[in-house]
């Protein structure tokens, strides 16, 4: 059973490509949109932040393009960061809602950055939880993965070395057992790994090829952070495997924002570490507003 | 002694009127606190003011007609333009730009005002009990005393006070009756003297001329609505249910009208500011961080099982007696546990037993406000009012405990002792709510005694402060998770606390654990005293007498006299050999010299020289006399005159001991210091042995908490 239920459940559709999303605590003033992440894993890692915010605000999450209720799209081009953003300014208009505080965790940070960026009316405020922003080298295990991406792994790999496009079609499943142990780097998170491993086996190898595949160029990350002009929050875990504390550290700094450091925290602290979490981001929420 | 100074003061003159300021310079928002005068002046923040100081830069200044303004007559001189007039010019005095301005009952009416006529002054209003026409209902007891304001009455008595002629013949019977209906709150007894006292500074020709003013320029409903209208600014109402000079509603009314913020109260009255500083100090600051804090700010947070366990460990800065037994207790708790970091909070002179030992001191220890100081300051002679001067000290403990409150805020702390660290363990009870952590209390006495010099009334405060204390542990058992008695129940005086109350004994069997004494060091065995008699360079021969006074700076004239007495002695006693210790806090070049007399300043780990000497001369301290008795020595001791916890608690406990000679400082002349000195010099003695096991035994207690 869920905690708290949405209030209101649909779907938009974008160009033939629907995608579901839900509201929950509709009756209430202030709007917080959590934002969809790497689409591995859907709208459900929210599920600590949901009722308690709900309770204060109105709460908007949706299933980013490839997983949850959402379609499970291969195209590339519905997976880039200004896509992502022109999907979540379509889901605030469906619900009537002009602007929101916008909390984006891990790849959810690029989207969210480039929703403020573009559409500054529409955020009052971002708050950026383990933001995958490449503002720094990432840690070496990681960098590494980029150049054989696209080869064939060796037998017996193991490690990183599972960040392989062919590994993943041919063991989906054991990929994604080893990148949740890295993103929870807490001892006892067996539920958080269980649960993720759930949602990402929802979706597919396609999926997450497609979202490789989303075509360039690059954003200048730190030209739009600085140029950000609505209040922002970065909480980032010191024991973050995915994306290096530093990088938080940066995008607050440049977005002249505060900082949260999680101690001894992983990658997904809003899962492992959900009451300081979910205070952080009342007491943004509550500043922004004042 | 006050527990913070200005950066600068000055005068402001404004129409003829000297107006006094204050400025606590630091960055951040200004913060400009003005206080209803003429009834009272800037001292009615000295709660507020060492904390927020440390935060904001801080403006305050005393009305005219009291403190250290001017004192101008007449109603004209008294009016809502002129006092709107000084905030003015003491904001353009200070510097001040724009400021969040703090005003208390009526002076908010002036605030406002100000607010209203120069917005761009004010970034937002603190409004606490405030008076302002037409918001909120007055209470009805002003409109009758007003009806015969003018009057001769026969025999007035209650709310009839309030009468030109009463305030003009005899201002101390109206102001003592209106704080007493104001401190609704038990156990008042200082903040009533306070209040009384500053009120007493204006004249009752002034406060009833002021009274007078507030009919010459009344506004209409309408011009007072066009008023309200015009703000725009964030406000904070903070008000007491109980008030009874403001009634809650004009705080509600304010608060409404405004569209602000409100915080009641509930069983408080006038005087917040003076009664719930703790509250009203966080209130303020987390409205105006609310309204202009910083965004960039950092947070580190760790994960529960990644913390190291840690405590704070408070340790009484009066006298260095506690950091010796506090370093030995710390020492028994790392035996047990070894992972356990310990941070210290604390002050000169205990920082220098601190840091000779290697302990961690906490970087916040440097914004205390001295207690040492304030009791140093508060001695005279060979005399300490300890009851009083505690007393006296409220201001510096409300701003040491704001301190220590974001201490363990901030530190993860998991466990907390306070070795008779008032401040936390009265304001823990007041404050319930900001416990944090386990907490541990520990003393060697419990319960204030009155001196016979205080008479009655003396009987009856330290009964109301013995009251509360019995009150706040029976209402809040769970604020001390552990109580810790330095001694046995043999050793409590017997006594009572008070009329009515329970004898002290039997209430402290029942609420506290008993440690032993904790000496905090062996004392040498009779094969090694030669050794370190010798390390100290003490020939055998030699009689020893060691004069100290111990660590509070209290003590130069016990010195002096000691000393002038020290030929006469040496006359009688060729081998006599005086070492005075000065202690940490007088200046060894201050006292006088001899031949034969050593004159040292602060010596680490003294301890070795009282264990080893043949005649201690010292004061009535508890730490001192009972390493005397651990180590077997003879000793005459001088209670400080007025002293409670000397010349009561200290001496019966040593009565038990059959140890040391009591000394009467005003009574005994040179020659019978002498005479003593002669007799008493290497007698051998034989005191009811001290435990040694007592650091353990308290180390054992408090490690069950972690």
């Amino acid at each position: 059973m869920r905690a708290r239920y949405p209030d209101i459940e649909g779907h938009v559709d974008r160009h033939g490509l629907k995608l579901g999303y839900e509201v929950f605590g509709a009756a209430n003033q202030r709007t917080v949109l959590l934002m969809p992440t790497w689409t591995i894993i859907h709208s459900r890692f929210w599920k600590m932040q949901v009722p308690y915010l709900a309770r204060r605000y109105r709460v908007i999450t949706y299933d980013g393009p490839g997983n949850g209720r959402s379609d499970r799209v291969t195209d590339p081009a519905r997976y880039t960061p200004g896509a992502y953003a022109s999907d979540a300014v379509a889901v605030l208009d469906e619900c009537g809602v002009e602007s929101a505080v916008v909390v984006g965790m891990s790849l959810g940070a690029r989207y969210g950055t480039t929703l403020a960026a573009q559409e500054p009316h529409r955020v009052a405020g971002l708050a950026l939880i383990g933001p995958a922003l490449p503002l720094t080298p990432p840690s070496p295990e990681r960098e590494a993965i980029f150049d054989s991406f696209r080869l064939p792994y060796p037998e017996n790999v193991t490690g990183w070395g599972k960040y392989n496009l062919a590994y993943w079609h041919d063991h989906y499943a054991d990929f994604v057992e080893f990148f949740f142990s890295q993103c929870f780097s807490e001892p006892h998170s067996t539920k958080a790994i269980e649960d993720s491993v759930g949602w990402a086996l929802e979706t597919n190898s396609r999926v997450l090829e497609a979202e490789e595949n989303r075509p360039g160029p690059e954003d200048d990350w730190g030209e739009l952070l600085t140029r950000l002009r609505c209040p922002t929050l970065v909480i980032h875990g010191t024991h973050d495997r995915i994306q290096p504390h530093e990088r938080g550290r940066v995008a607050a700094q440049l977005s002249n924002g505060r900082l949260l450091s999680m101690e001894a925290s992983g990658h997904i602290p809003n899962v492992r570490d959900p009451v300081k979490v979910n205070l952080a981001l009342r007491d943004f929420v509550e500043r922004v507003a004042s | 002694m006050r527990a913070a100074t200005p950066t600068r003061a000055g005068t402001v003159g404004h129409e003829d009127v000297e107006i006094f300021y204050e400025v606590y310079e630091n960055g951040g928002p200004t913060l400009l606190l003005v206080p209803p005068s003429p009834i009272t002046h800037s001292r009615i923040f000295k709660a507020q003011i060492p904390y927020l100081a440390r935060h904001y830069r801080v403006v305050t200044f005393d009305g005219r007609g009291t403190g250290r303004s001017g004192r101008p007559t007449g109603r004209d001189m008294h009016t809502r333009a002129q006092n709107v007039g000084d905030i003015l010019a003491v904001a353009d005095a200070a510097g001040v730009e724009e400021a969040i301005v703090i005003a208390h009952c009526h002076a908010n009416w002036w605030a406002v005002d100000f607010a209203s006529s120069h917005p761009e002054r004010v970034a937002g209003l603190v409004a606490i009990d405030p008076g302002i026409p037409y918001l909120g209902k007055p209470h009805e007891h002003w409109a009758e005393a007003g009806a015969t304001w003018n009057e001769a009455l026969d025999n007035p008595s209650g709310w009839q006070l309030f009468n030109r002629n009463v305030i003009t013949g005899d201002l101390e019977r109206w102001v003592s009756f209106f704080f007493d209906a104001q401190l609704v709150e038990k156990h008042s007894t200082k903040q009533f003297e306070d209040a009384v006292g500053w009120a007493l500074e204006t004249t009752g020709e002034i406060l009833a001329d002021s009274e007078e003013a507030q009919d010459l320029d009344p506004p209409t409903r309408e011009e007072f609505q066009d008023l309200v209208d015009s703000l725009d600014l964030p406000v904070l109402v903070i008000h007491g249910d109980q008030d009874v000079c403001q009634h809650v509603d004009k705080g509600l009314g304010l608060a409404t009208a405004t569209e602000g913020e409100l915080k009641v109260i509930e069983g408080g009255g006038h005087l917040a500011l003076a009664r719930d500083p703790v509250k009203v100090n966080r209130a303020i600051k987390t409205f105006v961080d609310t309204k202009w804090g910083k965004d960039m700010s950092t947070e580190t947070w760790t994960r529960g099982l990644s913390r190291p366990k840690r405590a704070l460990y408070v340790s009484s800065p009066i006298g260095l007696g506690h950091a010796r037994r506090d370093l030995a207790i710390v020492e028994e708790l790392k035996k047990i546990q070894p992972d356990l970091q310990v941070d210290w909070l604390a002050q000169d002179p205990v920082t220098r037993v601190l840091e000779s030992a290697g302990e961690a001191i906490h970087p916040a220890s440097e914004w205390l406000a001295s207690e040492s100081g304030h009791i140093a300051s508060e001695s005279s002679g060979h005399d300490l009012h300890c009851f009083q001067a505690l007393r006296r000290m409220d201001e510096i403990l409300v701003a040491n405990f704001m301190i220590f409150q974001e201490v363990v805020d901030a530190g993860n702390y998991d466990l907390i002792v306070g070795d008779e660290a008032w401040d936390i363990d009265h304001y823990w009870h007041e404050n319930p709510e900001l416990k944090r952590g386990s907490h541990v209390w520990m003393t060697d006495f419990v319960g204030y005694m009155p001196m016979p010099e205080g008479g009655d009334h003396e009987a009856y405060l330290t009964a109301d402060y013995n009251a509360e204390m019995i009150e706040h542990i029976a209402r809040y058992p769970r604020i001390r998770d552990r109580a810790i008695f330095v001694g046995n129940p043999d050793d409590i005086y017997p006594e009572t606390f008070g009329p009515d109350l329970p004898k002290i004994r039997d209430w402290t069997e029942d609420h506290f654990d008993f440690a032993g004494y904790i000496t905090g060091f062996t004392p040498p065995g009779p094969d090694e005293v030669d050794s370190i008699r010798d390390d100290l360079g003490f020939a055998p021969h030699e009689k020893v007498c060691v004069v100290t006074v111990g660590g509070s700076g209290v003590g130069q004239d016990l010195l002096n006299k000691v000393i002038a007495s020290f030929p006469l002695a040496k006359a009688q006693l060729p081998e006599l050999r005086m070492v005075a210790v000065a202690g940490p806090r007088i200046d060894p070049d201050s006292l006088p010299s001899h031949p034969g007399l050593e004159v040292l300043g602060y010596v680490d780990r003294l301890y070795r020289h009282l264990s080893v000497c043949d005649l201690a001369i010292v004061q009535g301290g508890l730490t001192t006399t009972m390493e005397l008795t651990a180590a077997s020595r003879p000793f005459l001791y001088f209670p400080l005159k007025n002293h409670f916890e000397q010349n009561y608690h200290v001496r019966y406990r040593l009565d038990q001991h059959g140890a040391g000679t009591a000394m009467d400082y005003d009574a005994i002349d040179l020659d019978g210091i002498a005479e003593a000195i002669t007799s008493e010099a290497g007698r051998s003695v034989n005191y009811r042995p001290v435990e040694t096991d007592g650091a353990q035994r308290a180390a054992r207690m408090i490690a069950e908490l972690i």
